[in-house]
């Protein structure tokens, strides 16, 4: 499995991945506002589907009929996404310095009036009943493309997710993808102190889905079950259960509930910097 | 056609079962709920049938899904539970990305009588309302509920269709004198009082005039049919000479038609007084039979003309 991705490459996507938080940060910080350890947690998942070949989109043209369905759920991992698509040509990288700012399309949560945003999300428990749509109308037409919902497992609690969950795998909806950002926090606390998600892998099989484990910051184990993904013979849908920290790259943030939402200033910002490597450079 | 014995809920799905022979993109979507059609869909037309199970929220999304990807698809479900069990969804799916999902909600106002209040239509058209890029129909008879099933592909945003089981005595002979364009039909020219009504309170309302004709009142009769968008202009130039407005609708007064007419008139030099007559703001509590209940908070026709007379009177 290790030998899935070159050397070379593991350098690249590991930079990538930097510059990603970094870009966060300063989006952010510039806006006083946005989810930083929500983002954090799912930069690897987003960077593996988006840079690794396992999600066919095209920049200069958004709404290629047969391009993949990308829908982040958890709305919240909006500025993670948008510099992603600003990297891949879908809008300008300038608008990323206008994050949640006044007049700008980009806000804290996404809206599909942006190019490369597929569905309004923000509330949670959206994606999955409009992605298992996607993927069934996909059946319906013939067409091959992939849908796939990046979901927080504190979204886990909203019932709808279940009852897309049942309703995929009635529809052998196997074109169809969910990842679990599994970082274990919501925006109030740790999820087993108070409605516990465990175990999440069998509540996913139990439902009729194939369901695998993986790091959700490797590299190499999110490219192995990408290329599984799309590559299985299951009728089954398939769960990503992506074990991660939420705030993954800044010490203080990490696994602690308070920096849900939360933008560090002073000090912090200068820790957050310099842990990111980002002091007196440009981002 | 007068001897049209079908109700909305049957001459509408024998309507949408014909369109979807024509056009496979249509989807109809129930959440276990049924009407005499649906076995000819299931069995004739079983990849545009799904019985999505006792799951509103999630119906929502998949309409939201297969819309997307220009399927034209129609939810069903019992009023309640298709507009207020997954509202959120209805709001952020389908209004906020202005999906043409056409909602369809059976049981207005007290249709399901004896089910009691969970299952009762009496503030959908409120909620509904509130929602931009949304459309609202509520028809007052079968003839126009069929119409109303064919797919309108001009449609931005989602429609609420509101049907009932009845829909019969036909308040229209032909299609062509519902008009869509206006949104609403003018039943009768009044000087002293119109009555504006909405779903099957309309044939109530021409049952009313009846009677108040024959006491030397001059009343017309609107069928509000489109709920939103409003057709304030055109309705405000039927209305506005006359003295009074009354309001008809099997819904909680608060937040339905009366409230709409209500926010026009507000604005209005000189306007008529209005009266809002529909059911008040509370939970039956009892039970019995559609006109049990609509005795009981004064919706039946003998109770209308009683309490118009004694307004016009007082």
């Amino acid at each position: 499995m290790k030998n899935i991705i070159s050397k070379k490459d593991l350098k690249g996507f590991k930079e990538k991945a930097n510059w990603l938080r970094k870009k966060v940060l300063e989006m952010a910080v510039g806006a006083g506002a946005g989810h930083i350890a929500p983002s954090f947690s799912c930069v690897e998942i987003l960077i593996s589907l988006y840079y690794g070949g396992f999600l066919h989109v095209d920049g200069k043209n958004p709404d290629w009929s047969e391009r993949d369905r990308f829908i982040l759920s958890k709305g919240h991992a909006a500025p993670a996404l948008y510099a992603i698509l600003a990297d891949k040509g879908f809008f300008p990288l300038s608008d990323l310095d206008y994050f949640a700012k006044e007049g700008s399309h980009l806000g804290c949560h996404p809206e599909n009036s942006t190019p490369g945003i597929e569905i309004f999300t923000g509330s949670l428990g959206h994606g999955l009943p409009v992605g298992a749509g996607l993927a069934l109308s996909a059946k319906l037409d013939k067409k091959k493309y992939l849908v796939a919902a990046l979901l927080g497992d504190g979204e886990c609690h909203e019932g709808p997710v279940w009852e897309a969950a049942m309703f995929a795998a009635q529809y052998q909806l196997n074109n169809l993808l969910a990842i679990i950002d599994h970082n274990g926090l919501s925006a109030t606390g740790v999820l087993k102190n108070y409605l516990g998600v465990e175990p999440l892998k069998n509540k996913w099989e139990a439902f009729g889905w194939d369901a695998v484990l993986v790091d959700g910051h490797s590299f190499e184990e999110l490219f192995s079950v990408l290329k599984f993904a799309s590559s299985r013979s299951s009728s089954k849908p398939l769960a990503v259960i992506a074990l991660t920290t939420k705030g993954k790259g800044i010490s203080f943030m990490e696994n602690n509930p308070i920096w849900h939402y939360r933008v560090p200033k002073g000090e912090e910002l200068e820790i957050a910097r310099k842990e990111l490597n980002l002091v007196n450079k440009e981002v | 056609m007068k001897h049209w014995v079908e109700g909305m809920r049957d001459s509408f799905f024998r309507s949408l079962l014909n369109e979807a022979k024509k056009n496979r993109d249509i989807v109809l979507i129930v959440s276990d709920t049924g009407a005499i059609c649906h076995d000819e869909f299931k069995e004739k037309l079983s990849e545009q049938y799904i019985n999505i199970g006792i799951a509103e929220q999630n119906m929502i999304g998949v309409a939201a899904g297969l819309a997307m990807s220009g399927k034209i698809v129609y939810v069903y479900a019992i009023v309640p539970f298709v507009t207020m069990r997954c509202y959120e969804q209805i709001r952020v799916d389908l209004c906020c990305m202005k999906l043409p999902v056409n909602i369809v909600g059976i049981g207005a106002g007290f249709d399901y009588s004896t089910l009691g209040a969970t299952h009762h239509g009496t503030e959908d058209i409120s909620l509904m309302r509130s929602l931009p890029n949304m459309t609202i129909y509520s028809p007052a008879d079968s003839l126009t509920a069929s119409l109303l099933a064919k797919p309108n592909h001009q449609q931005i945003g989602p429609k609420y269709i509101r049907l009932d089981r009845t829909g019969f005595p036909l308040i229209y002979n032909n299609k062509e004198d519902v008009d869509f364009s206006k949104g609403f039909s003018v039943l009768g020219k009044g000087k002293d009082l119109y009555i504006i009504a909405t779903g099957r309170m309309v044939y109530a309302a021409l049952q009313v005039a009846e009677k108040l004709v024959a006491k030397s009142i001059d009343v017309g009769v609107i069928d509000l049919f489109r709920i939103k968008p409003f057709n304030q202009e055109m309705i405000w130039n039927v209305v506005k000479k006359t003295e009074r407005i009354v309001t008809l609708e099997e819904h909680f007064i608060t937040g339905g038609i009366g409230s709409t007419i209500s926010e026009m008139l507000a604005v209005k030099k000189d306007a008529p007084v209005l009266k809002s007559i529909g059911i008040p703001n509370q939970f039956c509590g009892i039970y019995g039979e559609r006109k049990y209940l609509q005795q009981w908070c004064k919706l039946d026709v003998d109770s209308i003309t009683k309490n118009i007379k004694e307004w016009i009177e007082k």
